[in-house]
């Protein structure tokens, strides 16, 4: 049997190409689901385990493709002392992320050793669509001065907001991974294969693990958004994730950004555990929890067009006093859709979590939330800003995350890695680190 | 010595060695290693007996004194001690091994005298537990008199300890009433290094990478311990940063995964 006969379905897991879409207009262009083998058994899924996503190009994977089912974000601390120390990591990071995605047989060695691999996918790797994505923090920098310098212009540690209850155990980190694939076995495997391989220079700071549910929609009908743990669609506002011109301006950092050359084409990454009152909120009426959205609940139409799609756009100028789409709402402080707002785009790629019970026996279930963007303060920051005080607080707490930077991407072959050009901007031969003074701080490192 | 261990290793690499040439190649690290033990136990009842003694007397202080340095013996040991895992739960079982924790009439041994010691500040109501304590540790000492030790058990105990520091020592929930975690580590850790110290010779020359590693790794843990140390031992748990502690989950870890390979690498199931 080959790869390509396997199914997630194995694991009751059914996944419509639409809904591997962030928004309405992102389909996902697989060509494998007209390929079925004629007798392979009838399903919905349209994700498979044999399906790959490359993990090179300018910029990393796991941030405009289409989301898959699911998706954890790992935060490690760091051990690099100095450049060699962090190319190494890098290197490492960089064999495993081409191991994992390709997938293929296990090494086998000597069975007096322990296993190579965890085996949990088997002898032979799938690749299930596994993206690694991988993102520096600011304590990563500002804790080693050679590194410093090399910080991107934007990169802060992330702020108490008013509604934030943070707790420090799920908080910031040096360097964060982010995992996505079709099914929860591989996301993982993949953390299991890199925690035991780089164990001298990643330590586990915190992890959580999410997932999107997965619809079967009926032919032809367009793309939706996944739901989140309110029941309601989430991500139908965002930019069109295929359009590239459109992410070069709103995710991908480029001349427009002020920032280190080593940075252009990595993207910044705003990480937030949300807890969820889903009690609460299951006891809230559909219309009040419809006004605090701003949309409906079943269609995601907003609520000027309540027999409409989620992909309408609602005409927040034609109503002023809010009388049809509160002001108050969480989709019009989000997004005021006036012409300087347009600069506070941010891409969102969520994933839901459920991790049990608190203390108080209610459910501790919530948002992953992540978002993409070119800069930290005009994205993500501002937008939270916005939000300061909006009505869905009362049924939501974040509780953890962190602000990271997105590495630029990787070539394949020619001894290319994850990180190389902020490796060469450390190095004292560069330009760049002849014109940033990086040589004189590690000639005193 | 040195090429009879050679011959023997390159042999069970291939693994067409003969178990003969197996065995005793590892016959001089065990007894070696059974000494080292037997060493330490003898010490561990030597320093039980005093600590117990200041328990039952009602002397705080001494107790609380004697405390870390008591159990570091039976840290260092660890490997061989929880083979008898009915004498280990009465020693060395935490709180949390327990449903109504330190509230459980059954929560016995080193850490329910040092729940009482540090929480109470008192020696009351302990006379039984530590008279107990002692008992398990002379039962110990004889058990362990008599005991084979089994080649894979010492070379595996290596990797044991950095798992035991790992699993439950780097959180500091292990000594979580004294802080005394720095006692332990130093115990897990010495136990740990004179295992790969007593076999080191049979890998040196095959794996010198490997050999290079585990000692960076172990040199890591020291110097960094070293930053720590107070008097004849460390200071409480509580004092040690952040980086640090990084710093030694990162040479932990990494050690457990090579150790994880020493048996292996001995040809040792």
């Amino acid at each position: 049997m080959t790869n390509d006969h396997l199914r997630t379905s194995r694991r009751g897991l059914f996944l419509g190409a639409a809904a591997l879409a962030t928004a309405p207009r992102l389909v996902f262009a697989s060509t494998e689901a007209e390929t079925r083998h004629a007798a392979d058994a009838p399903i919905e899924d349209a994700a498979r385990l044999s399906d790959r996503i490359q993990p090179y190009g300018p910029h990393q994977a796991g941030i405009t493709t289409p989301r898959p089912a699911n998706g954890m974000i790992a935060s490690f601390h760091v051990l690099a002392d100095n450049p060699a120390d962090l190319e190494r990591l890098f290197r490492r990071l960089t064999d495993r992320i081409i191991v994992l995605t390709k997938g293929g047989p296990v090494p086998e060695l000597d069975p007096k050793l322990p296993p190579s691999d965890s085996g949990i996918l088997g002898p032979v790797l799938t690749p299930d669509a596994l993206t690694v994505t991988v993102g520096l923090g600011a304590s990563l920098f500002e804790d080693r001065p050679w590194l410093q310098p090399a910080k991107p212009r934007a990169l802060v540690r992330m702020a108490q907001f008013r509604n934030d209850a943070l707790i420090a155990d799920l908080c910031h980190g040096d360097l964060v991974i982010q995992l996505c694939a079709n099914t929860q076995d591989t996301v993982i495997h993949a953390l299991r294969d890199i925690v035991k391989s780089i164990p001298d220079q990643l330590v586990l700071k915190w992890a959580q693990a999410g997932n999107v549910p997965v619809i079967s929609p009926p032919p032809g009908a367009p793309p939706e958004s996944a739901r989140n743990l309110l029941g309601f669609r989430d991500g139908s506002a965002n930019p069109d994730s295929a359009d590239a011109s459109l992410m070069d301006t709103v995710v991908w950092v480029g001349p427009a950004n002020d920032e280190p050359d080593w940075a252009t084409g990595g993207s910044y990454m705003a990480v937030r555990i949300i807890r969820n009152n889903v009690e609460r909120w299951d006891r809230t009426p559909l219309l009040e929890q419809e006004r605090i959205f701003g949309r409906t609940k079943i269609t995601g139409a907003p609520l000027d067009h309540p027999h409409g799609t989620e992909a309408m756009a609602p005409d927040f100028a034609a109503d002023p006093h809010g009388k049809v789409t509160p002001l108050d709402s969480h989709i019009r402080m989000a997004n005021p859709r006036t012409p300087a707002s347009k600069a506070n785009l941010i891409l969102r790629r969520p994933f839901n979590y459920v991790n049990g019970v608190l203390k108080n026996g209610q459910l501790d279930q919530g948002l992953l939330f992540i978002c993409w963007q070119a800069d930290i303060e005009k994205g993500f920051i501002t937008v939270q800003r916005r939000l300061d005080g909006e009505p869905l607080e009362e049924y939501i707490k974040p509780v953890g995350g962190g602000y990271f930077f997105a590495l630029p991407g990787f070539a394949e072959g020619g001894d290319d890695f994850l990180g190389r050009t902020l490796i060469a901007a450390l190095s004292p031969t560069s330009q760049d680190s002849s014109q940033s003074g990086l040589s004189t701080s590690q000639a005193q490192n | 010595m040195r090429m009879f261990a050679l011959t023997a290793v390159a042999g069970l690499l291939a693994a067409t060695g003969s178990q003969a040439a197996e065995t005793l190649d590892l016959v001089g690290p065990v007894s070696e290693y059974k000494l080292f033990v037997s060493e330490q136990t003898d010490l561990l009842v030597e320093d039980t007996e005093a600590f117990v003694a200041a328990v039952n007397s009602g002397d705080v202080e001494k107790a609380k004194a004697l405390f870390a340095p008591t159990r570091q013996h039976y840290e260092m040991i660890e490997p061989i001690a929880e083979l008898f895992s009915d004498l280990d739960v009465a020693i060395d079982s935490r709180a949390d091994d327990y449903e109504k924790a330190e509230a459980d009439p059954d929560f016995p041994g080193f850490h329910r005298i040092e729940y009482g010691l540090w929480e109470h500040n008192s020696t009351e109501g302990l006379t039984p537990v530590a008279d107990q304590l002692l008992a398990n540790v002379q039962d110990l000492q004889g058990r362990i008199e008599s005991l084979p030790f089994p080649p894979e058990v010492v070379v595996g105990g290596a990797a044991v300890l950095m798992e035991e520091v790992a699993a439950t020592k780097i959180s500091g929930e292990e000594d979580r009433y004294s802080h005394t975690d720095l006692w332990d580590f130093k115990g897990n850790f010495d136990g740990s290094q004179k295992i790969v110290e007593l076999v080191k010779p049979l890998i040196a020359d095959q794996d010198p990478a490997f050999v290079r590693q585990v000692d960076a790794n172990f040199a890591v843990i020291d110097t960094t311990l070293a930053k720590y140390e107070e008097g004849e031992g460390y200071v409480t748990y509580d004092k040690l940063t952040e980086q640090d502690r990084v710093k030694l989950a990162a040479a932990v870890n990494a050690l457990a995964e090579d150790l994880s390979t020493l048996r292996g690498k001995l040809g040792l199931d």
